[in-house]
């Protein structure tokens, strides 16, 4: 809920001052909890649009779920959000909100696929069963690229601005992640790696890209 | 040693420059100094003019050589760029993104050949973002990791090594849609590509294109960007060193472009020659106008040297004035100054063979005619020479002043001449005139010639409104009957002429053998004389001065002898002429005074000693110390000793003659007029000096017994000389007629024979003591 309401703020300082918040309610309350894990690029710059994935502990079954609509929508010749974390399994629709077309292709080994031109206010949605990275381009405009980062754990998030990416419901412990970011110089421009996750302490995470 | 070693080099070399300067003559001098410097001066300007070229040359070398690199590099870039946008295309293309997003190797491979196939490039192939590589197969492929560093800073062309050359290689990337690698395609960059990139430019220069690693020692250190000069094998050529791009981390690929300086300068080398060609043009123009206009100095300064070689010679040469300039005027110079000099020559010439005052010839010209005249002589024709001598010339002088003797001498000049038409006439010295007349026959009359020659010249002449009668002696000699010779004639005339003059004045005489040895006879006595003064061969006789007022002796007259050691006793006549002639009469003079002091020393005081004096003495200073002296070394008192002179001693200088007769009588000696009567016996001489005594010459003393004229002289002397207080004394008396006359005319003193003759010292006692015995009764008689 709080997550959600975060996210809609309008203003940059507004939402540090709520992440801020947040990380107070986190520490002070046991559930849900909150990690934020920040990442930085190794030039120490923090990296904006990059997706933190959290393996799935031992036992835990929760459903990943992600909130918000699991659309990619193209809005000014801007696929928006430019990245979307899906669950494996899901249907993503892409629904065109310009007044000219659009047609979408993708090269990316775990779904290769290309719709046609479609016109303003259709939608053309695609089901993405196998977890990966799906790099969306469009025929008609070069410069449109979007990002769809299909995953099997509910404990993924996208690092914003700051290169803050806020893992909810996770306690502390050691853990398995991945960060993907277009640029990652690693295969698939993934990273991997452990990090030991604890409250009240900034997880800092450096990755290396182009 | 060494430094005379160094010192004779050193001479040697001065001497041959020397040696060198004089041999090369002046045209040849201005020639060679006006050619060194033209030399100088065109090698100065050609040398800079090359200069100035070659800087040219290089500027516009430097100039070509940074354009063809732009020419080449756009080119190069050019390439690239066609086969960019053909590599675009296809890494744009949906099929061949799919083919490599699928990995599918064999369909990337085809489509790599068929690529390269298309874009004409020999390799195509893609890299991947790990370095993985994908050639078109049989192709060279390129090492994908060394191309990665560029590839990722985002170059999309450049140099890449393909096996050992190096190729252009450009790059475009995949993008699905973001960055999966890139498509490269490659063209080998050789030597003919780079030939006919360079050849587009027109220019001559060389491309070449290596890695810097592979570049010669030389070519490595340039530093990119520069130009640099290097000496090639073929030759000098500017190289440019400039970076290419390069897609390779491992390679630095250079472009070098090469520019030959020769064909830069190729252009100007023409020029050069035609520099050199206009140098050597202005040389021989030189030399020739140099040499031209020396040729215009040193050819008058050649004519004028002759003529001064020729002046040096004695020819008076002239030299003719060629132009309006300087030379000219110098030649003009020349001319006048020949013209003055020969005027001086002739003028001096002139005053050298004539006389002053008449402009006839003188003595030497005069001889040379006569030698002429000799030489020239026929064999029966005569030359008769006359050598003339006005008398009393030197009175004229004195008593009419110089002007009118020197009137006297030009009227006889041109009276001479009147009066012998065909005669040569000269003037020889003072008073004496010389004429010859040559080719005479040998049947003309010669003395009825000198005759109306001797008539005419007996004439009166008007000086200054005073008539003077003419009063000339001459001798004559005639050739060849006298002499043979100039000398001998001359010598003969002469003799002649003192012949006449000793006769008498207003003759002539003709040269006889005899004068000559009278002559003769005269120089060897007077060689004679002066052995006598030394060897004392003189002798004093004494003739006593009788006093008949008294019948006594009052004094004694010194008289001199000379007793010759071969000839005997010689007359004083004869010798005295020739000692007053030589100067010897001085000291014999002098030794008379002595001598008549020493003897009279002997004598009584009352016998005084009377002494003869020279004209000659009162010319010379030395008589009144002389008579002091001997007066003060014989202790004789002055008034015995008496002085006799002359009227001659007033001719030559009066006024200093009366001045030693005043002094000689302050000292208290008695002065005695000799020989009064004759001569010019002027009054006025009795008036100027209160002469002690005046002895009347012995003519009127002969005379007197038959002439009644002479008594009548002697009465009046003796009555001048009572009126003046001067006594008289009658010289020659012999008989006892003549002793009477002389006392009846009032002559106060005897001297002659009569009384006694001149005798030695040594019987003067005897004398004195006769005349003591008789002096109470006995006459003379």
């Amino acid at each position: 809920m709080l997550f959600s309401m975060v996210s809609r703020l309008p203003s940059d300082s507004l939402r540090k001052a709520a992440f801020a918040f947040g990380c107070l309610l986190a520490t002070s309350a046991t559930e849900p909890r909150h990690l934020g894990v920040q990442v930085f690029n190794q030039r120490g710059l923090p990296l904006e649009g990059a997706v933190v994935e959290i393996a799935r502990p031992a036992g835990d079954d929760r459903a990943v779920v992600f909130p918000g609509r699991s659309a990619m929508a193209q809005r000014n010749e801007t696929f928006v959000p430019g990245t979307l974390i899906v669950p494996a399994g899901a249907t993503v629709a892409f629904p065109n909100l310009d007044t000219v077309r659009h047609s979408i292709y993708s090269f990316s080994r775990i779904a290769r696929f290309q719709i046609d031109l479609y016109g303003a206010d259709q939608t053309r949605s695609r089901q993405f069963s196998v977890p990966g990275t799906v790099a969306l381009g469009c025929h008609i405009h070069d410069k449109m690229r979007g990002y769809l980062r299909v995953v099997t754990t509910p404990y993924a998030a996208r690092t914003d601005l700051n290169g803050m990416a806020d893992i909810a419901n996770l306690p502390a412990g050691r853990y398995a992640v991945t960060v993907w970011h277009p640029l990652g110089m690693g295969r698939d421009g993934e990273w991997h790696g452990t990090i030991v996750l604890d409250e009240g302490h900034a997880n800092r995470l450096t990755i290396e890209t182009r | 040693m060494q430094r005379a070693a160094r010192s004779r080099a050193r001479l040697a070399r001065v001497r041959w420059r020397r040696v060198l300067l004089w041999r090369l003559n002046l045209q040849a001098r201005v020639s060679l100094n006006i050619a060194g410097l033209l030399i100088v001066v065109m090698l100065i300007t050609v040398g800079v003019a090359d200069y100035g070229l070659r800087l040219y040359a290089y500027s516009i070398a430097q100039r070509d050589i940074a354009a063809g690199t732009g020419l080449v590099e756009r080119n190069l870039a050019s390439r690239q760029d066609e086969m960019r946008s053909a590599a675009q295309v296809v890494a744009r293309d949906f099929g061949f993104r799919e083919a490599f997003a699928l990995n599918d190797r064999r369909t990337l491979e085809s489509a790599l050949t068929s690529l390269a196939g298309r874009a004409g490039a020999p390799l195509a192939m893609v890299v991947s973002l790990d370095g993985t590589a994908t050639a078109n197969p049989g192709s060279t492929p390129i090492d994908g990791q060394a191309m990665l560093a560029a590839l990722n800073a985002g170059r999309n062309g450049g140099i890449v090594r393909t096996g050992r050359t190096l190729s252009l290689a450009v790059a475009a990337p995949i993008e699905l849609p973001d960055l999966a690698g890139w498509l490269v395609l490659a063209r080998p960059l050789g030597q003919r590509d780079l030939d006919q990139l360079a050849g587009l430019s027109g220019l001559p220069i060389e491309a070449q294109a290596a890695d810097k690693a592979r570049l010669d020692p030389d070519l490595a250190g340039q530093a990119v960007g520069s130009i640099d000069h290097h000496d090639g094998r073929d030759g000098d050529q500017l190289v440019r060193m400039s970076a290419l791009p390069s897609l390779d981390a491992t390679l630095q690929p250079r472009l070098i472009l090469r520019y030959p300086l020769a064909s830069a300068t190729e252009a100007y080398r023409s020029l050069r020659m035609d520099l050199a060609a206009i140098a050597m043009v202005a040389v021989l123009m030189g030399v020739l106008l140099g040499s031209r206009l020396t040729r215009g100095i040193l050819q008058p300064l050649g004519r004028l040297a002759m003529a001064t070689a020729a002046m040096a010679r004695g020819e008076m040469t002239r030299v003719e004035p060629r132009g309006r300039d300087e030379l000219a005027s110098l030649a003009r110079s020349f001319n006048v100054m020949v013209d003055a000099i020969e005027e001086r020559e002739r003028r001096i010439t002139h005053a050298w063979l004539h006389d002053g005052l008449t402009n006839l010839p003188n003595r030497r010209f005069f001889q040379e005619k006569l030698d002429r005249a000799v030489g020239r002589r026929g064999p029966d024709s005569r030359i008769l020479v006359a050598l003339l001598d006005i008398d009393d010339l030197s009175l004229i002088n004195d008593t009419m002043g110089h002007a009118a003797g020197d009137a006297l001498l030009l009227k006889f000049a041109d009276l001479l001449q009147r009066t012998v038409p065909g005669a040569k006439v000269c003037r020889f010295g003072s008073d004496e005139f010389g004429l010859m007349l040559e080719n005479l026959s040998g049947d003309t009359d010669l003395s009825a010639l000198v005759d109306d020659l001797a008539r005419k010249l007996a004439i009166e002449i008007d000086i200054a409104g005073q008539v003077i009668p003419l009063s000339v002696g001459f001798g004559v000699a005639v050739c060849p009957d006298d002499a043979q010779d100039t000398g001998t004639m001359l010598k003969n005339a002469e003799l002649a002429l003192g012949r006449a003059k000793a006769d008498g004045k207003r003759g002539y005489r003709f040269f006889e053998a005899t004068l000559d040895e009278a002559a003769s006879r005269r120089r060897q006595l007077e060689i004679d004389l002066r052995n006598a003064v030394r060897n004392g061969e003189f002798e004093l006789h004494f003739q006593p001065l009788f006093f008949p007022a008294q019948s006594r002796v009052k004094g004694f007259e010194a008289l001199l002898r000379w007793d010759h050691p071969r000839r005997g006793r010689v007359s004083p006549a004869e010798f005295i002429p020739i000692a007053e002639h030589s100067g010897l009469i001085i000291p014999i003079s002098e030794w008379v005074i002595r001598e008549a002091c020493r003897h009279a020393i002997g004598w009584p005081d009352a016998i005084g000693v009377a002494v003869n004096i020279s004209a000659s003495h009162f010319r010379v200073p030395g008589l009144v110390p002389c008579v002091i002296n001997a007066l003060s070394h014989s202790g004789l008192a002055p008034e015995r000793l008496e002085l006799e002179i002359t009227e001659g001693v007033f001719i030559s200088n009066f006024d200093s003659t009366l001045d030693t007769l005043r002094q000689l009588r302050a000292l208290g000696v008695r002065i005695a007029l000799d020989d009064f009567g004759t001569g010019y016996s002027s009054l006025s001489y009795l008036r100027a000096f209160p002469f002690d005594k005046v002895k009347i010459d012995q003519s009127f003393v002969r005379d007197l017994s038959t002439d009644a004229s002479a008594r009548a002289v002697v009465r009046a002397i003796t009555a001048l000389a009572d009126a003046l207080g001067m006594e008289t004394l009658g010289e020659g008396v012999e008989d006892v007629a003549q002793y009477d006359a002389l006392i009846c005319e009032g002559c106060s003193m005897i001297q002659g024979y009569l009384i006694s003759r001149p005798v030695p010292g040594s019987e003067v006692g005897a004398i004195l003591r006769k005349w003591d015995q008789n002096r109470s009764g006995r006459r003379v008689g």
